[in-house]
């Protein structure tokens, strides 16, 4: 873990307020410019459970989870997958060989072949974060789903949910440690 | 999910580097064991050894994303991954290979195996000194022994390079590695086989020794793969619901076919029981072998399929399994 006073940027995810309205992967390709049928975020779908006429369907976006201790990162032979001091994972597509190792190594699927043959994903729009501004899924989602924030900041609107809600992640068995915090 | 973004060039690179892998350890073990038996068996393999990687990772720098990136590679050495390591290893393997094939090369070329004794010779080939048999002999036990554990290293790296994958169930069991190791090792011993099968018993004497070194060392090979097999369905089947869904796929999915018959039956069973037929009379200790070419070179092929679409079973059902529960998108 990094020092605690160090920024460690990280989602906080409200999956009941997620409608599957796909308003922040439309804002995600805009913003990124990426590639048609490529997707750096996603809404999963849980469900439909229980027996009919009680039935329910909940919708659980995500995007790279920038885990603490990612695999992407782990396995790449060229070090073009790299982990800054916030946390953030990006990939340096100059260094990049396309050899989709670290597709194979992401639990989440996060991760996409650009056409011009390097590996992308989700960057949290470090672009708009350094120009300190929220990454645009979170600006323009709709049912006010998805938080974005500075997780070793306890006055953080994410460390304040996470500190008052029940909150998952995904895989944690996989012990990558994400940074995208669901409450249910 | 299912994206399989390693497809056939991986299998066919993963197969060829098991096999030059496995060609250099039968040579180099037969240069070990030495005598004039075994010198077919460790030219053979050592000529072969070089190509199948060379050609495989040839193709495969193709299949990249960035294809003319690839010296990336080579800046960096990334210990945590696999990959990094694994292209070194190659690297160094292919061209240690080639060192030791044209140490074998078979009697007209040999006279061109000269080194220049003078600086000032470098650039004339015809000042070059002829090595010395004694010299050749010497530097072929060399390499021998340096470049066993190397192909060692190589043949089970391609097994490595998936089982290091958490996130594919599937792979994610230090048995992978092992069972790439024996499978590439049978491989690389059934092509010496085959090869030294075509050819015959040309050679004076020991062509009974030949045939029982190649054979009963693929048997051992193969029996080798049979106990890595069992406990990889078992530690499936008996670990964790991700890992035991994801054999699924080889015990009623999608890769059952391939797995059972290609695999087990084709790939192991078979050639276990014609190279058992062939050297039944030996292991009773009743009378002489029955090595044919028939034999041989169906038991040979037989052996080279099956290492082929193992890999392919693998390289494929890998990319399908997955952490439960699935999300769909």
């Amino acid at each position: 873990m990094a020092s605690e006073n160090k920024r460690r940027w990280g989602f906080v995810i409200e999956v009941k307020r997620c409608i599957d309205c796909k308003a922040c992967m439309v804002a995600c390709e805009i913003e990124n410019a990426v590639p048609l049928g490529k997707h750096r975020n996603w809404i999963g779908k849980i469900g439909p459970t229980g027996t009919f006429p009680i039935l329910g369907l909940k919708f659980e976006p995500g995007n790279c989870m920038h885990c603490e201790n990612p695999p992407c990162e782990r396995v790449c032979p060229t070090g073009a997958t790299y982990q800054r001091d916030d946390g953030i994972v990006l990939v340096d597509y100059d260094k990049c060989i396309g050899c989709r190792y670290c597709m194979q190594a992401c639990p989440y699927d996060a991760r996409y072949l650009h056409p011009d043959g390097y590996v992308d994903k989700c960057t949290f729009c470090v672009h708009r974060l350094d120009a300190g501004q929220p990454p645009a899924c979170v600006e323009t989602c709709v049912g006010g789903s998805r938080h974005f924030g500075d997780l070793n900041d306890p006055n953080s609107e994410v460390s304040k949910l996470l500190a008052t809600r029940d909150h998952y992640v995904v895989y944690e068995e996989a012990g990558t440690q994400p940074r995208i915090f669901y409450i249910s | 999910m299912e994206n399989f973004e390693w497809g056939i060039l991986v299998v066919n690179y993963l197969f060829l580097a098991g096999l030059s892998a496995g060609a250099f350890a039968i040579s180099s073990f037969a240069t070990y064991i030495g005598g004039p038996h075994f010198r077919r068996v460790a030219r053979i393999g050592a000529l072969v050894a070089p190509w199948p990687v060379a050609i495989g990772v040839g193709v495969l720098v193709l299949d990249l994303g960035r294809p003319f990136a690839f010296y990336n590679l080579f800046l960096i050495v990334q210990y945590t991954s696999p990959m990094s390591i694994g292209s070194w290893l190659l690297t160094g393997f292919i061209f240690l290979a080639l060192a030791y094939a044209a140490l074998w090369v078979p009697a007209p070329f040999d006279g061109l195996l000269r080194l220049p004794s003078r600086v000032g010779d470098l650039l004339h080939y015809s000042r070059w000194t002829l090595l010395s048999q004694n010299t050749i002999r010497r530097w072929r036990a060399i390499l021998a022994a340096i470049g066993f554990p190397i192909s060692l290293g190589v043949g089970i790296y391609t097994g490595i390079l998936l089982g290091a994958i958490p996130s594919r169930p599937f792979w994610n069991t230090p048995m992978v590695a092992q069972l790439f190791l024996f499978s590439a090792m049978s491989s690389g011993t059934a092509t010496v086989l085959l090869i030294t099968a075509l050819l015959g018993a040309r050679h004076e004497h020991g062509y009974e020794e030949e045939r029982r070194l190649l054979v009963s060392t693929d048997m051992v090979l193969i029996v080798l793969e049979i106990f890595m097999i069992v406990p990889f369905l078992l530690h499936h089947a008996l670990s964790t619901q991700s890992s035991a869904s994801s054999i699924e796929l080889i015990l009623g999915g999608e890769y059952t076919g391939w797995f059972w018959i290609g695999v087990i039956l084709l790939g192991i069973l078979l050639p276990l029981a014609i190279e058992g037929y062939e050297l039944f009379p030996v292991i009773l200790k009743e009378g002489a072998a029955r090595y044919s070419l028939i034999l041989s070179a169906t038991s040979a092929v037989l052996v080279l399929v099956g290492g082929f679409v193992l890999r392919f079973v693998f390289v494929y059902a890998g990319q399908a399994s997955h952490f439960l529960p699935v999300v769909t998108r």
